[in-house]
Parts: C-alpha cells; sequence; structure tokens
C-alpha cells in the first residue's frame, strides 16, 4: 500500500508537429501555414501506489484519454517519461491493460468469447496450453460471466456483460494497473451500479491499481482515492478525493463540482459557469481558465500558473489561497429557488 | 387521470396509449397502458434505462413513430383535442407549432449542409408567412434567448462549426421558435460536459418557466431530473411503474425498482464501499416474465407479483404499480 508503482514524471503529448521537411520549408518561406500543434497533454507529473485508484476528470479535450493511452503503453509521450515499479521482482508480460469505454467497438466481432479471452495469454504463454480452458472459464466467472456462454460472439451480449468480457480480457494477462477510460459512462444506471461493484472486488482479488478516467464525477468520487482534474492538457488541481470533493481549490475544479447534478438537490436554479471549452488547437494564454473564471485577475491572463502545493494539496492557480479565503464565493454557486 | 386533480388545465393528457412495433414474428409491445398528463408550466421528469419505452412514449406523442411501430390504442390529448389518428398534414401542423423536441444528438437532428439561417427559416415559414427580414430579427431574438454569443455571425454557420453546447442550444432556439405548449426533449444533455449540462439545464430551467412551457424531460439519469422537474415518472419494461411529486418519487419511493434505482446512483459518504445493486436485467421484451416484469429481480417480489399489479393510487398524487409498494419504510435501511 505504500511504494509507488506508477510513476509519470513531465509527461507532454503533443499532435500534429511532425511535418516533412519541404513542409517546414515552405512554411518558413511561409509559403503555407505551418501545421497547428495540438498539445494535449501538458506536463503531467504524478505517482500512484500499489493497491490505489487515482480518478482522472476533465472535460472533453482536456487530454484525460490521451494521458491514459499513454500510461497503458498505446501511445509514447513526445516527452517525459512515465515508468512502471514492478516491486515484487516478478516480471510480467503485459502489466498495464486498459478498458475502453465502448465495449461494442473494442472486442473483435468475428472471436468467440473463449478465443478474446484466451489469445493474450496464449501467445504470451502466460498459462500453460492444456490449462487454457480452465483459465478462460475461471476469469469469466469471476467477472460476472456465466462460463457456458464462452462461445458466443460480442453481439450476442449486452453492454454490461460486453464490459465485463473486456474487463476479463484485460485481467488474462495479470496486469498490476488497469487504466479504464469511461469504462462505465455507456451504462445504464443499474448495470453502472453492477460494474462499479465489480471493479472493486477485482481490485481486492489482485491487488490491482487503477487509473480511472471519467467525466462522470459521481463515479470518480466514489471509487478514487486521488483525483487530477485536467484542463486543456493541464493538471489544474491534484489531491486526495475526499478533501477535493469536500473543498474543491481551484476554481474549475469548483465549477465541475458544483455542476453535478445530485439525487438531493432539487429544484435548483443552475447558474452554471459561463462559456465554452475553448479549443485546443488555440488555448487561452495564461491560465487556460480565465476566459471562463469569475475571479480572473490581469496576471491570469498573462503569466501561467505553476503548480503549487497548498495546504496539501496541488493547484495550479495563482490565486487558490485568495480565493479559499471566502467560504462561499462561487459565482455559480447552486442555489435553492423560491 | 391526475388531470381532474389539478387545478392547472392540462397541455398533454394521455390516456392508456399502447404502442407497438409490427415484426414479421408478431406484435412487440413497447408501450402498454400509459396514462399521465402535464400541466402548463410543468416540468416532468420521465425517467428509465434502455429499452424501457422512455424514448417511443415521445415519440408517440408527437406522431413521430416510423413503421413498423404504431399506436395501437388510447389516446392523446393536447389542449383537450385528440391527436390520435388525425391526418398526417394535420400532424405536420401541430408538429413544430404546439409540440416541438428537441433530442440528445444535434448532430443528427440538424442538417449538416444547411446554414443555421435556412434551417431557422424553414422552421419558421413552416407554420407562419413571415417576410425576409422578420424571419431575421426572429431568428436572431431566438438565438440570443438562448445565449448564443453574436448571433448574427452564427445565423451564416453550418452546424459543425459550432461546439456540441452551441449546437444544443441552436436545437432548443428552433424547438422554441414558434413557442409551442409541449417540448419533449430526449436525453437532450446526455452527450454534453458538466459545464455545458449546466448551462442547458439552468436556460431549459428559465425558458419553460418564463413562457409557461410544459416539458417532459427524458433521461436515464435520476440526478439530471431531481434538479429540475417537478414531477417525475419512472417506467420499466414498456410500463409506468412509479409516478409522484420528485421529492416524493426520490425520498419515498414505493416501487422497489425505483428504490433499486436510487441506490445505485453513487452518493456521498458512501466512499468505496459497494454499491447496492438491482441483480439482473431489464428483460427483453420479446420475453417479459409473467404478472410484474420487475419480478424476477425484486426483493420483495412473491407469488401474487405472477398476476400482473395494476396502477394504483399510493398516496395524493403518488401512484405505483406493484403489489408491494414500499411504504414508510426510511430510504437507505430496506433490503436492497
Amino acid at each position: 500500500m505504500s511504494s509507488p508503482i506508477l510513476k509519470v514524471s513531465n509527461v507532454s503529448r503533443r499532435f500534429g508537429e511532425k511535418s516533412d521537411i519541404i513542409a517546414r520549408l515552405l512554411a518558413r518561406l511561409g509559403l503555407i501555414r505551418p501545421k497547428p500543434v495540438v498539445t494535449a497533454v501538458d506536463d503531467v507529473s504524478f505517482t500512484l501506489e500499489r493497491g490505489r485508484v487515482l480518478g482522472v476528470v476533465g472535460e472533453s479535450g482536456c487530454g484525460k484519454s490521451t494521458l491514459g493511452r499513454m500510461i497503458a503503453g498505446l501511445l509514447p509521450p513526445s516527452e517525459g517519461e512515465i515508468t512502471l515499479d514492478q516491486g515484487d521482482g516478478q516480471h510480467r508480460a503485459m502489466p498495464m491493460q486498459m478498458i475502453f469505454q465502448d465495449p461494442f467497438s473494442s472486442l473483435n466481432p468475428r472471436k468467440r468469447v473463449r478465443e478474446l479471452v484466451c489469445e493474450a495469454p496464449r501467445v504470451h504463454r502466460i498459462v500453460e496450453h492444456g490449462e487454457l480452458q480452465a483459465y478462460v472459464e475461471q476469469l469469466m466467472e469471476r467477472c460476472g460471466i456465466d462460463p457456458s456462454v464462452r462461445d458466443r460472439y460480442a453481439h450476442q451480449f449486452s453492454g454490461g456483460q460486453r464490459q465485463r468480457i473486456g474487463i476479463a480480457r484485460a485481467l488474462a494477462v495479470e496486469p498490476e494497473v488497469l487504466v479504464a477510460d469511461e469504462a462505465v459512462s455507456a451504462l445504464d444506471v443499474s448495470v453502472q451500479a453492477q460494474s462499479i461493484n465489480l471493479f472493486l472486488d477485482l481490485r481486492d482479488v489482485f491487488g490491482l491499481t487503477y487509473v480511472f478516467i471519467s467525466h462522470d464525477l459521481g463515479v470518480i468520487e466514489h471509487i478514487a482515492d486521488t483525483i487530477l482534474v485536467m484542463y486543456l492538457g493541464r493538471v489544474v488541481e491534484r489531491g486526495p478525493a475526499e478533501d477535493v470533493f469536500a473543498r474543491p481549490m481551484h476554481p474549475y475544479t469548483r465549477a465541475l463540482i458544483d455542476g453535478v447534478p445530485r439525487l438531493d438537490r432539487r429544484r435548483v436554479t443552475y447558474e452554471p459557469i459561463k462559456g465554452d471549452i475553448p479549443s485546443p488547437i488555440d488555448p487561452p494564454p495564461g491560465c487556460h481558465f480565465h476566459p471562463r473564471c469569475p475571479f480572473a485577475q490581469p496576471q491570469c491572463r498573462e503569466e501561467r500558473p505553476e503548480t503549487r502545493q497548498v495546504e496539501g494539496r496541488l493547484v495550479a492557480c495563482h490565486l487558490a489561497e485568495d480565493i479559499n479565503q471566502h467560504k462561499e464565493p462561487s459565482a455559480w454557486q447552486v442555489t435553492p429557488s423560491a | 387521470m391526475t388531470a381532474s386533480s389539478i387545478s392547472i388545465p392540462a397541455v398533454l393528457d394521455i390516456e392508456n396509449l399502447n404502442t407497438s412495433f409490427m415484426l414479421p414474428g408478431g406484435e412487440l409491445k413497447v408501450l402498454r397502458d400509459v396514462s399521465f398528463s402535464v400541466a402548463r408550466g410543468e416540468i416532468l421528469g420521465l425517467v428509465g434505462e434502455s429499452g424501457s419505452g422512455k424514448s417511443i412514449t415521445g415519440f408517440s406523442i408527437n406522431g413521430l413513430l416510423s413503421p413498423p411501430g404504431r399506436v395501437v390504442s388510447g389516446s392523446i390529448r393536447l389542449n383537450g383535442e385528440e391527436i390520435i389518428g388525425l391526418p398526417p398534414a394535420a400532424m405536420r401542423k401541430l408538429r413544430g407549432a404546439k409540440i416541438a423536441m428537441v433530442f440528445q444528438d444535434p448532430m443528427m437532428t440538424l442538417n449538416p449542409v444547411l446554414k443555421i439561417r435556412v434551417q431557422m427559416s424553414d422552421a419558421l415559414r413552416a407554420h407562419k408567412r413571415l417576410g425576409r427580414s422578420d424571419v431575421r430579427s426572429r431568428s436572431i431574438a431566438a438565438l440570443e434567448e438562448v445565449g448564443i454569443p453574436s448571433p448574427e455571425d452564427r445565423l451564416d454557420a453550418y452546424p459543425h462549426q459550432l461546439s456540441g453546447g452551441m449546437r444544443q442550444r441552436v436545437a432548443i432556439a428552433i424547438a422554441m421558435l414558434h413557442e409551442p405548449d409541449l417540448i419533449i426533449m430526449d436525453e437532450p444533455t446526455t452527450a454534453l460536459d458538466v459545464t455545458i449540462q449546466g448551462q442547458i439545464l439552468a436556460l431549459v430551467q428559465r425558458l419553460c418557466r418564463e413562457r409557461g412551457t410544459a416539458l417532459i424531460w427524458i433521461t436515464h439519469d435520476l440526478a439530471v431530473v431531481a434538479g429540475i422537474a417537478d414531477r417525475l415518472m419512472v417506467m420499466y419494461a414498456g410500463r409506468i411503474v412509479e409516478e409522484g411529486p420528485v421529492d416524493t418519487v426520490l425520498d419515498t419511493p414505493a416501487h422497489p425498482y425505483t428504490r433499486g434505482l436510487i441506490d445505485s446512483v453513487p452518493t456521498r459518504g458512501m466512499r468505496g464501499q459497494r454499491l447496492k445493486q438491482i441483480p439482473g436485467r431489464m428483460p427483453a421484451l420479446v420475453d417479459l416474465p409473467e404478472g410484474c416484469a420487475f419480478q424476477p429481480r425484486c426483493p420483495s417480489a412473491t407469488d401474487a407479483c405472477k398476476t400482473p399489479p395494476i396502477y394504483q393510487a399510493f398516496l395524493q398524487g403518488h401512484s405505483v404499480r406493484c403489489r408491494h409498494p414500499i411504504s414508510e419504510v426510511p430510504l437507505r435501511e430496506a433490503s436492497g
């Protein structure tokens, strides 16, 4: 529970930066415009301890999925490095696995469930050939799929069951870290609860470490130990989930948390944060959030806020202390209507 | 049914609506005996999971069902006038003018090859004879109303040039053009980000309150409607299983399914604990269990549930379709 298993240091990822020599020459001569570069993830660092759950939250275009893909090794970072410490000295073939949002497009429609689950352990010789079938059945059972359906195809299952197949497939290679990218977002409420429970159970059984990516703050609040809030590629706040939800420090985090509809918020008048999420191609200068921030000062328009330690957590806001001196300063606080 | 007990006249009154899909293999009943009403200025939250029939309810009201789906029996009255069986031309006159609909994905409902201006003028001219300058000024006013910055410029934009939130605003502006009596919103914020969802909720709430428009907000997310709805209606497998004032339904749900749904939502103070889950999943409509459709998943099911339960008034304004409605058991203490 103590040693960090995952270490992400100053990781950035840019898209669209490579252009060939002719394009660069023409751009230099002013004949064509240089290709736009999107910085999807901008200088993100964190460590994650074994057996913990990191929740990554943010809205579309904030880079949370790109970060997840880099952690899972599906995408190389442009800068920085991601290291995994397999503390027990036991080498595993595939220590990181990813669960995708859409169980419809992430399962091969031409393969039977049995083949989907056993392919990786067979190729990587994680299990002896003769034991494969028993191994697959045991995994399926663990993930709540009846082993008797092992010969069916993915389209014969409901969304929730498909998600379980995806989980079983990921677990088949004995990973240590699971990156779940919006893994429960597409599911119905009652199925979502079943899925969350499954994730919680599996963590206890296999000692897994999760990176849970979601735009659904309710789910993240429920499952995460630490949360990382991203906005346009940058981390704006990181800290223990309980603290962050109880007392968000960054104005964006506060806006997110206040904006979440809750069962106990009845007949409220929503006074939401203004404006749209800017395009990541051309993010605002200084603090990315300043055009939407009710507290923005001239400084915020010019200077990029450094990530600072404030009361036990990391915040990237020039005004974090000032804002938090006021107890209820929020301009978008939900208030009961008459 | 409930219209008579409310002093405000009902904009929409539905009685025993049955909608089916006529498939080669037989009739698939997707809505069974759906009855409810919506009053002027009222926001009704219609909640259900995939396949519960919530969207089909919206389509049935709006006359947008396409074969093989059709309304088999029942009555839908808009401002007291029956609209089932209206000829298509008459229905077209109502649609957009009296009843409007907003869908989940504005990218699917806005025409990608037409400028916003054209789409708005089409919608305006479908029901009113208006001159060019009138159309323009009304379009601009409508866009302004939904909070679109620099509406003059946006008129010449194509849908793909707008963000998701902006597109949904345009869709709402178009739905509001003729100040309809009833708007049906089918998961209008499901595809949107949290902060944008908040904006849309605020907008819709304001517009409906200002104009007294009746609103049916269809969603799978109880929390979204908890904030804006006056009344909640829960559907399961084609039937309404519970209906009542939002506080009553959420604080003292009478139907075990509603209770299950509420318990499934992660709440504060339950961090890291297992959520209470409803076992199993919604049955397929082709293969509904006998009697109560929820009975195989229900913790309080008995043999009596093998015969269909009737829809009965439980308390004032609170109706439930259950043989064993939960009563006076405080929430979160009954077994899940």
